[in-house]
């Protein structure tokens, strides 16, 4: 190689985004806690296509939920050993501000959970008091009746208003609340049963370092914890071999045993059977 | 009696714009006009490069010149620098995507006040105007040159060969293709910082209301007044366009779609941090001047983050009204376009706990005009660029 074609490269190669495939099985399977394929996906992304993306990434499972809820539905029908259906309770995603004061959203989520089998309600913005509406109340029975987790994009109160209301529910808190590692583990050892995806953060392993605080965190509670992409707009899903890759680099980090646990066990553990499951 | 009439009315007449303004001085709030006066001073004072030692010298601004519209820093001896940074069109080429030798992703920018910006293209892949000055000319789809085409051509140059000597101490002749290519670089550097935008009738009525000269901001007009008070205030445009320049240098997802094409995204700032810290021309590279290391706190600190993916740079307001198309792709036309984007923003495109300043402004027809008479505010009274360079100079001795 010349020296030109050396700088050229230099200068233009590292512009690409570089996502190279998952390669063979060396490669740390991992457990995505948290896709959604929408409406807009939909449109320009065809199922095959997403499903390949996620294949690419050495996706072992995918907890998928979409606005409104076909776009999963047509992922789990073309890979039902990969695709893991949650529910979202939104029919557009623009209900995420409004859903739990819509008697609509409640009709439709009735109607999808009697159709359809899935792992969770979810994922679903609700903060604070806002749990306490009858809406949301409505879920979490939904939940129980049907034997499914709640995917909750929260605060620690309204997880906590979520736990009152069922004690024996079961929750995923989707990108750990936003909050820190230290208030996280609080979280964690009020309620035995609340697992978090630490979705769309970077903090925990930025630079391929796990933090301190969080290494504490998954130390102490090394079973509940999840990666997961969040892939919010169509152009995401075109994120999910990079993200998988960045959590195998933060995840190199930790001992092998914590590792995995974090990367694919523990989705699988609690979630990998809920399909096949009766009830 | 008439007489008396016709006096006071003259001296009513005449201080009846010094009373408008007066009041005009009372209609913001002590928060709006600290706001308002963090858009100048215009121009800035000059600085420096660091990284760059021939920035801010003549010698090293006029060969950049020369450089600048030189057609053989590209493969094809066709394009310059000016090709898409075209001085009559403000530095940039008025297409929706840039086109050099093939039609690249992403909108060219002006060249407005690059020297104030400390990341450089859409992205913010170089932390260096010079470094971002090499990057077009070895690309296969914009200049398509070579680093060792550039480095013969200017090698076989006397003319230019002396130029280089005389700005870098050492004749092209004894520099790697490499050095040579970077010499290039800062050199065409020094010159775009010369680019500063003029005052603009905005400039003139922050530095009025500054000064307490009722007259003075009495002449910027009300429809501007009323786009400034919207984008200090509703609009909340100011929490990223902020300070002389109207942008705080950063990355946003303002919920601009980013695909190129189906199926292939443009992954922006993230993509640009990753390029960043794969590459040998950055501040902490081997080819800095920096050697103090005073300006590198941003390249070592920088991270990428999940929410850097369909990040673009936040850009200048300066002279936008004559720099369209709009946003990192070209996709907005027009100055109504953008004001409509953020009037009716995709809340959907945008993540809850992601860029929460975000929400649709829902304007009026006024604000939103309103919007656009402030924004075409913030343009130069256009003067032709003279070069001070020739072809015809008398060779360097």
């Amino acid at each position: 190689m010349t020296l030109s074609r050396r700088t050229v490269s230099r200068l233009l190669g590292a512009t690409a985004l570089a996502p190279f495939a998952a390669r063979a099985a060396d490669v740390l399977p991992i457990f995505d806690a948290h896709l959604h394929y929408s409406h807009d996906a939909v449109d320009v992304l065809p199922p095959a296509d997403a499903i390949g993306l996620l294949r690419k990434a050495g996706l072992k499972r995918a907890m998928v939920s979409s606005s409104d809820d076909d776009g999963t539905q047509k992922l789990y029908a073309l890979a039902p050993d990969l695709i893991l259906p949650e529910l979202r309770p939104y029919r557009r995603r623009g209900d995420l501000s409004t859903w739990f004061k819509d008697e609509g959203v409640l009709k439709y989520v009735e109607e999808r959970i009697r159709k359809h089998k899935y792992v969770a309600i979810g994922e679903f913005h609700l903060y604070g008091a806002d749990a306490d509406l009858p809406i949301p109340r409505r879920m979490v029975e939904l939940a129980k009746q049907y034997k499914v987790f709640l995917h909750a994009h929260s605060d620690a109160d309204c997880i906590d208003r979520l736990f009152r209301q069922d004690a024996n529910a079961r929750v995923l808190w989707a990108h750990s609340g936003f909050i820190a590692p230290a208030e996280v583990v609080a979280v964690l050892r009020r309620h035995k049963n609340l697992w978090c995806d630490l979705a769309f953060r970077s903090d925990q392993g930025s630079g391929g370092k796990v933090n301190a605080g969080w290494r504490a965190a998954f130390m102490e509670f090394p079973d509940r914890f999840m990666v997961g992409t969040d892939t919010f707009t169509p152009e995401r899903w075109h994120y999910v071999i990079e993200h998988a890759n960045f959590s195998r680099a933060w995840l190199a980090d930790m001992p092998k045993d914590v590792a995995e646990r974090i990367a694919w066990r523990n989705g699988e553990s609690v979630f990998g059977g809920m399909m096949s499951a009766g009830g | 009696m008439a007489r008396r009439w016709q006096i006071l009315l003259a001296v009513l007449g005449a201080c009846l714009p010094l009373l408008l303004a007066y009041a005009n001085t009372e209609e913001w709030s002590t928060a709006e006009r600290r706001a308002i006066l963090r858009f100048g001073p215009w121009p800035p004072a000059p600085s420096r490069d660091a990284s760059n030692r021939v920035s801010g010298r003549d010698d090293a601004i006029l060969l950049g010149e020369r450089l600048f519209f030189d057609r053989r820093l590209s493969g094809g001896r066709n394009m310059g620098c000016d090709w898409c940074h075209a001085p009559q069109r403000d530095w940039s080429d008025g297409f929706q995507r840039g086109v050099g030798r093939d039609v690249v992703d992403r909108n060219t920018p002006s060249l407005w006040n690059v020297g104030t910006r400390h990341w450089l293209g859409w992205d913010g892949a170089h932390d260096s105007l010079w470094s971002q000055s090499l990057r077009p000319m070895v690309d296969p789809r914009e200049m398509n040159a070579t680093t060792r085409q550039i480095a013969e051509r200017i090698r076989t140059d006397g003319d230019l060969s002396c130029r280089y000597e005389k700005v870098f101490g050492t004749a092209p002749a004894f520099m790697d293709d490499e050095q040579v290519l970077v010499a290039t670089g800062k050199a065409l550097a020094a010159f775009q910082e010369t680019l500063v935008s003029g005052r603009t009738p905005f400039d003139d009525f922050r530095d009025a209301l500054q000064r307490g000269d009722a007259a003075g901001q009495a002449a910027y007009p009300d429809a501007a007044r009323r786009g400034l008070k919207l984008f200090i205030g509703k609009g909340r445009c100011s929490v990223c366009h902020v300070g002389p320049t109207f942008s705080n240098g950063e990355f946003a997802d303002t919920g601009v779609p980013f695909f190129v094409v189906p199926g292939r995204v443009d992954p922006g700032r993230h993509g640009g941090i990753a390029a960043l810290r794969k590459s040998p021309f950055t501040r902490l590279g081997a080819h800095s001047d920096d050697t103090q290391g005073l300006d590198t706190l941003r390249t070592r600190h920088v991270e990428p983050q999940h929410r850097n993916f369909g990040e673009f740079a936040v850009p200048s307001l300066r002279n936008v009204a004559r720099t369209a198309p709009y946003m990192h792709a070209g996709s907005h036309a027009t100055l109504d376009d953008v004001v409509r984007h953020y009037s009716e923003l995709d809340e959907e495109r945008l993540h809850a706990d992601g860029e929460r300043i975000l929400r649709p402004l829902r304007l009026t027809a006024q604000e939103s005009n309103d919007l656009v008479a402030f924004l075409e505010s913030l343009s130069d009274t256009p003067k032709p660029f003279v070069r001070r360079t020739a072809d015809t100079d008398p060779p360097c001795r």
